[in-house]
């Protein structure tokens, strides 16, 4: 293992060492070097640390377990003394240790104004824990006083924080405004304004020129000869990139670390990250621009590419109850135009600047609502000429004042009903979620709610999130495409509630935004049209996909298969001579199917109608193996031939796949019929399987065995085969009525529940009213499409119909 | 989140009830009573009108009332306060502008083993001054907070006051005004929740809770900030603070992870947000973090609700 070492646990290096853990846990032996008796911690959180608003274990990012579990050698209070990059090794406090990779994470430090008395005892940085642990033990004196020199974000917060604390504070600060690298003379205004409320005395270009003291600074004085007795003196007039380390080794530096675009330094093996480093003459001073170059040298070490970038960065204050942001660039120049909006009677200000129709700059104070999506529109470059009357107004005038979507379900009471279907109230929901039920789904099984038409899985999610509160996420819906932005469930329930009987029905009354569709929405639509009105809605095979329009699998290699059904699995020596009659005639080579069959494979395309012919000749049918319809009927030998069998599966099979073929469906839907619980049909992995036992016929629903592997749940236990066909029926029904297109009936079941499917086939009018419509569709669909389409000989050649734009066009 | 209720502790506030206008009277809206089934009763009986009582008072007086000993008091449940053991209790009236939204009141029994502090601060002549509070067992701390006073932006009251917002403050045994402090940590408080009390008048009023962990005020804190200015124009409150026994810190640093964000009707803030009232939640641990009971109290400021604090047995 390569070794890599590690000069700095700071706030950039513990985000690369998660991502190198994360995507590569055993590519390195790390060691870790602090100059700091700790590991890593949040360091902007310091200042509410300070003010007593946080307590610096909640600030513990990095804490024992973490590096003791990503097993990284720390050598904490240990600082890096020199660094041979000849030799790759790095020597400590308490002696070397080699490397194969070497990262500088190293920071910063507090710069320091060489003012007299600057050495004394008592003058502080606000940099690390201990720094903040001095400011806190000088505050316990009662009637302490604290001078913080500098007025950046730094030195503010640190002076609010000592205020809190309880000390008199006085900032001195050299500029003519607070923060003036962030903010513009007038928030900078009501940001001292600010400071003043709470208690703090802010000198605007003060000069300061000496620290006196006996033994330890007492005393500020300033160019005005304005005296300033102090306890304490913090010291927060800007950061130094901690270089001297790296520039003694030899590594090449300008203000800081130089390092490219995959935070290479120049020297090989050699990295930096953080605010050390300078990248294309730019320094760092705020975090976030840190996390990007963590994640990049992550990848650097791992030997993938990535590139950083520079991008804008914003500022806050943490003060508590200052509301500050900026962001972007607010110099005054030619072209540049200002928007600023004021109230003062609530403290507010906030300036935009706009150049060439793009925000480039903002400053917030007292109302920050908007900064994010103002900082959004700085980096993105958006063109604002647009809204440019109300983009101070922010993002809200631009769409319009939202609704309040949720307070019509959270003023319901507790007996109002929001299932019809299962009779469920709102007060059953609440206390299911009470009880733990936390996602629709666990609703669902507990309440019944929304497990019948799922018409009402809208307001069940509803009251979820009004309970919840933002512990659920209320899912967006998923469209059917980019046509409608109705869900297929949507489409479904208002074609039956709406009567929608046509394709241009469905296009106008429900408000599609295209002529008739597309390829995606048009088979899903021509399905549940034709599964809800059978005699009505005429098929329409433009809106099939390929293989359905012409009846035909179309192979790899352009030619097709053709495959007669063989009721059960069941087959006859004519049969045979015609199918091996047929495979000679016209080249095809012969499989044996997964699914009990044989298919003939290797068909010209032109030669189809006249295979049918042949094939209908001797007496079969079409085996449907290309749709999305029913399939075969698997069945083992049962009692017939095998002395474990129980039923006569194979005859059960005959007459479930005769009943049932020529159906359409939402997805394939397989069967199989197995003579005992041996199973040798391997009815358990069906979408329905009957296993035979002594006493009857086990109905299982909900298997696959593809990408998914799903074992069959039991329906019904049926006493006679005609039991099972009603059920089998029925359920074929319902599914056909009620699942989304392209849903096999395992994905159906998880959506709407088993226990909803038992519920309504068990009861014996709606059981009945699905075979019923269920046949009335028979009536119409059981037909062969080889039949319609055979033409005897070769002659005639077989017109492949034309595709779906040209068709539309005409 | 885990949802065992951890071995119950005695709790320093025993009794919590909202009162909310009516007409003239105040009446009951929810309240929390735990074991003290008879007080409850006695309290389901009664409706206060301007004046009366102590929820009638805080009305009147337009201020948040500290009352210990009911004995001979303007206390109109003396008798089943006494049976239930019950000696103290904390009124604090929510405004909005002038309007009266309710009054929370809660009631606390004496104890030699129940320590903690619930008071109230009020602004005179430039400084935060104790205006009365309730220690339980806390003595020493009580007469140290009697004899300290603090400035603008000078720990809890000074800093609620002058930045107009709620806080919450860590380790109160370090640091934060010295004696106090000092006081504080021997008296085992850990956790201090301050909020600033508006009131018609314009008067200043800080309500601070110090809770302890023996006998906790509360074991969970949430600090949301439902300002417009922060949060937008829809109806929304973010979480910019909290602490909890079991999640530990629930802030977030928004350079890492935004905060969390609820709407109007979403889950109990949400609910607060909607109907502007303090509200009460029990019996549905799920609902409360895992916790007994979720207090969630909004502070009004512009005639909106700016924040909402929320405290969990
Ligand atoms: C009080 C405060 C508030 C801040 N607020 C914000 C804010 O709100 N937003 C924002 O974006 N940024 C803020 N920052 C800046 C932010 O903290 C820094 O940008 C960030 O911490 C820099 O990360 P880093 O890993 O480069 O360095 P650091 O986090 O400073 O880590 C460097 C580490 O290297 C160690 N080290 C140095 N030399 C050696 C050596 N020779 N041997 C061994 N170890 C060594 C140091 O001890 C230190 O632990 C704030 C900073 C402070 C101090
Ligand atoms: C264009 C692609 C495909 C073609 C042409 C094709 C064709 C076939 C044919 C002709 C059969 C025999 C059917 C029968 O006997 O009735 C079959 C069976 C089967 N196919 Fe496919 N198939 C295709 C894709 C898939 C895919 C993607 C899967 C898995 C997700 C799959 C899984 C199966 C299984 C499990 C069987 C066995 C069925 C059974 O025993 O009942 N097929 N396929
Ligand atoms: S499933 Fe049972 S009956 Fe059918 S063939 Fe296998 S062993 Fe025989």
């Amino acid at each position: 293992m390569q070794k890599l070492v590690v000069i700095g646990a700071g706030m950039a290096t513990g985000r690369m060492l998660e991502h190198l853990r994360d995507n590569a846990p055993e590519a390195y032996e790390i060691t870790l070097f602090n100059a700091e008796p700790r590991g890593n911690y949040n360091r902007i959180m310091l200042s509410p640390v300070l003010s007593g608003e946080k307590s610096f274990e909640e600030i513990v990012t990095h804490d024992e377990a973490w590096y003791a579990g990503n097993e990284i050698t720390c050598r904490f209070g240990e600082k890096v003394l020199s660094v041979d990059t000849q030799r790759k090794v790095v020597t400590g406090e308490k002696g070397e240790v080699a490397y194969d990779k070497l990262v500088f994470g190293t920071g910063s430090s507090a710069f320091i104004i060489p003012l007299p008395g600057h050495d004394l005892p008592g003058v502080v940085a606000f940099r690390d824990l201990e720094d903040t642990t001095a400011m806190v033990e000088a505050a316990g004196k009662p009637g302490s006083k604290a001078v913080v020199i500098g007025g950046g974000l730094l030195g503010l917060e640190a002076a609010a924080a000592l205020r809190l604390r309880g000390m008199d504070v006085t900032v001195l600060h050299i500029a003519t405004h607070l923060m003036e690298r962030q903010l513009d003379p007038a928030a900078g205004y009501l940001l001292k304004k600010d400071l003043e409320k709470r208690g703090i005395n802010v000198i605007l270009e003060a000069q300061t020129k000496e620290i006196v003291g006996d033994g330890r600074a007492q005393q500020v004085n300033l160019g005005d000869g304005t005296e300033l007795p102090c306890d304490i003196v913090v010291m927060a007039v800007g950061i130094r990139p901690a270089v001297k380390l790296a520039q003694d080794a030899g590594i090449p530096c300008g203000r800081a670390i130089k390092v490219d675009a995959q935070m290479r330094t120049e020297t090989p093996d050699v990295y930096a990250v953080g605010e050390c480093v300078e990248y294309a003459g730019n320094l760092f001073g705020l975090v976030a621009p840190l996390y990007d170059q963590a994640k990049v040298l992550a990848k650097t070490l791992l030997g993938e590419d990535e590139t950083f970038t520079m991008r804008e960065l914003s500022t806050k204050l943490k003060v508590t109850g200052c509301d500050l942001f900026s962001a972007g660039d607010f110099a005054e120049a030619p072209g540049r135009e200002d928007v600023v909006y004021r109230d003062p009677a609530r403290g507010i200000y906030k300036r935009l600047v706009i150049e060439d129709d793009k925000l480039i700059g903002a400053v917030m104070y007292g109302d920050t609502a908007d900064g994010n999506w103002f900082f959004g529109l700085i980096k993105d470059g958006t063109d604002i000429s647009e809204m440019r009357e109300t983009l101070i107004f922010g993002p809200a005038y631009q769409g319009g004042g939202s609704a309040d979507p949720l307070s019509a379900v959270a003023a319901l009471p507790p007996d109002a009903e929001i299932c019809g279907c299962n009779g469920v109230c709102k007060g059953d929901i609440v206390a299911a979620i009470e009880g733990g039920a936390t996602d629709l789904g666990a609703v669902r099984a507990v309440t019944k709610a929304s497990a019948s038409c799922g018409t009402c899985t809208g307001l069940v999610e509803q009251v979820l999130s009004v309970t919840l509160g933002d512990d659920f996420v209320l899912p967006t819906a998923q469209p059917v495409c980019g046509c409608t932005d109705l869900t297929h469930e949507d489409v479904r329930r208002l074609i039956k509630v709406q009567e929608l009987k046509s394709q241009d029905a469905v296009w106008q009354e429900l408000g599609w935004k295209t002529r008739n569709g597309c390829h995606v929405c048009r088979p899903a639509i021509n399905y549940y049209l034709l599964a809800d009105w059978p005699l009505d809605y005429q098929d329409d095979a433009q809106s099939r996909f390929v293989n359905e329009r012409n009846h035909a699998n179309i192979q790899k290699d352009g030619t097709y298969s053709v495959m007669p059904r063989m009721y059960g699995g069941m087959t006859t020596p004519e049969e045979l001579i015609a199918i091996a009659e047929a495979a000679k005639k016209y080249n095809a080579v012969v499989k044996v199917t997964g699914g009990q069959r044989i298919d003939l494979l290797g068909i010209r395309k032109e030669d189809l109608p006249a295979i049918w012919h042949d094939m209908n000749a001797a007496g079969m049918v079409s085996g449907h193996a290309y749709t999305k319809g029913l399939r075969t009927v698997k069945t083992c030998v049962g009692s017939d031939w095998c002395r474990f069998g129980t039923q006569d599966s194979t005859g059960l099979g005959i007459k479930l796949e005769k009943r049932l073929w020529g159906s359409w469906t939402p997805h394939k839907f397989k069967l199989a019929v197995s003579g005992c619980p041996r199973n040798c049909a391997e009815a358990t992995c069906k979408d329905l399987g009957v296993v035979c036992v002594d006493s009857g016929y086990q109905i299982g629903v909900g298997g696959a065995a593809g990408m998914d592997l799903k074992e069959t749940e039991r329906l019904h236990d049926a006493k006679t085969e005609e039991e099972v066909l009603d059920w089998t029926v029925a359920f074929l029904q319902l599914y056909r009525e009620n699942a989304k297109y392209l849903d096999r009936p395992y994905k159906w079941l998880a959506k709407v529940g088993l226990d909803w499917v038992k519920d309504v086939l068990a009861d014996e009018t709606e059981r009945k009213a699905l075979i019923e419509r269920f046949d009335i569709s028979q009536s119409v669909y059981q037909v062969d499409p080889w039949a319609e389409r055979a033409r005897p000989g070769e002659a005639e050649k077989f017109q492949p119909l034309a595709d779906l734009t040209v068709r539309a066009a005409e | 989140m885990d949802t065992v209720v951890d071995a119950p502790v005695k709790t320093f506030i025993q009794v919590t009830e909202i009162w909310v206008p009516e007409g003239d009277r105040l009446v009951l809206a929810t309240g929390n009573y735990g074991a003290l089934a008879a007080f409850e009763e006695a309290t389901r009986a009664v409706s206060f009108g301007k004046g009366e009582g102590l929820p009638g008072k805080a009305w009147a007086e337009e201020r948040p009332v500290v009352l210990k000993g009911f004995d001979g008091s303007y206390f109109k449940r003396i008798e089943a306060a006494a049976e239930a053991r019950l000696t103290s209790a904390v009124a604090l009236p929510i405004f909005d502008g002038k309007t009266l939204k309710a009054v929370l009141v809660v009631l606390c029994g004496d104890d030699e083993n129940r320590t903690g502090a619930i008071e109230v601060w009020e602004e005179k002549d430039g400084l935060m001054m104790l205006d009365d509070g309730y220690y339980g067992a806390a003595k020493h701390f009580e007469w140290v907070s009697q004899h300290t006073h603090f400035p603008r932006g000078q720990g809890l009251p000074g800093g609620v006051w002058s930045s107009d917002t709620p806080m919450l403050f860590r380790d109160l045994g370090s640091g934060y005004r010295f004696i106090r402090a000092d006081s504080a940590g021997k008296a085992g408080l850990t956790t201090g929740l301050g909020m600033p009390v508006p009131v018609p008048s314009g008067a200043t009023f800080v309500l601070t809770l110090l809770s302890a962990r023996g006998t906790p005020i509360a074991r969970r804190f949430e600090m949301w900030d439902a300002r417009p200015v922060k949060v937008g124009k829809e109806k929304a409150a973010i979480l910019v603070d909290g602490i909890c026994e079991r999640e530990g810190p629930l802030w977030t640093d928004d350079t890492q992870q935004e905060p969390r964000r609820v709407g109007a009707h979403m889950g109990n803030i949400g609910k607060v947000l909607a109907s502007g009232l303090p509200e009460i939640f029990t019996g549905s641990p799920k609902l409360t973090e895992g916790y007994d009971s979720m207090v969630a109290v909004p502070i009004y400021d512009d005639g909106a609700i700016a924040h909402i604090v929320a405290w969990y047995v």
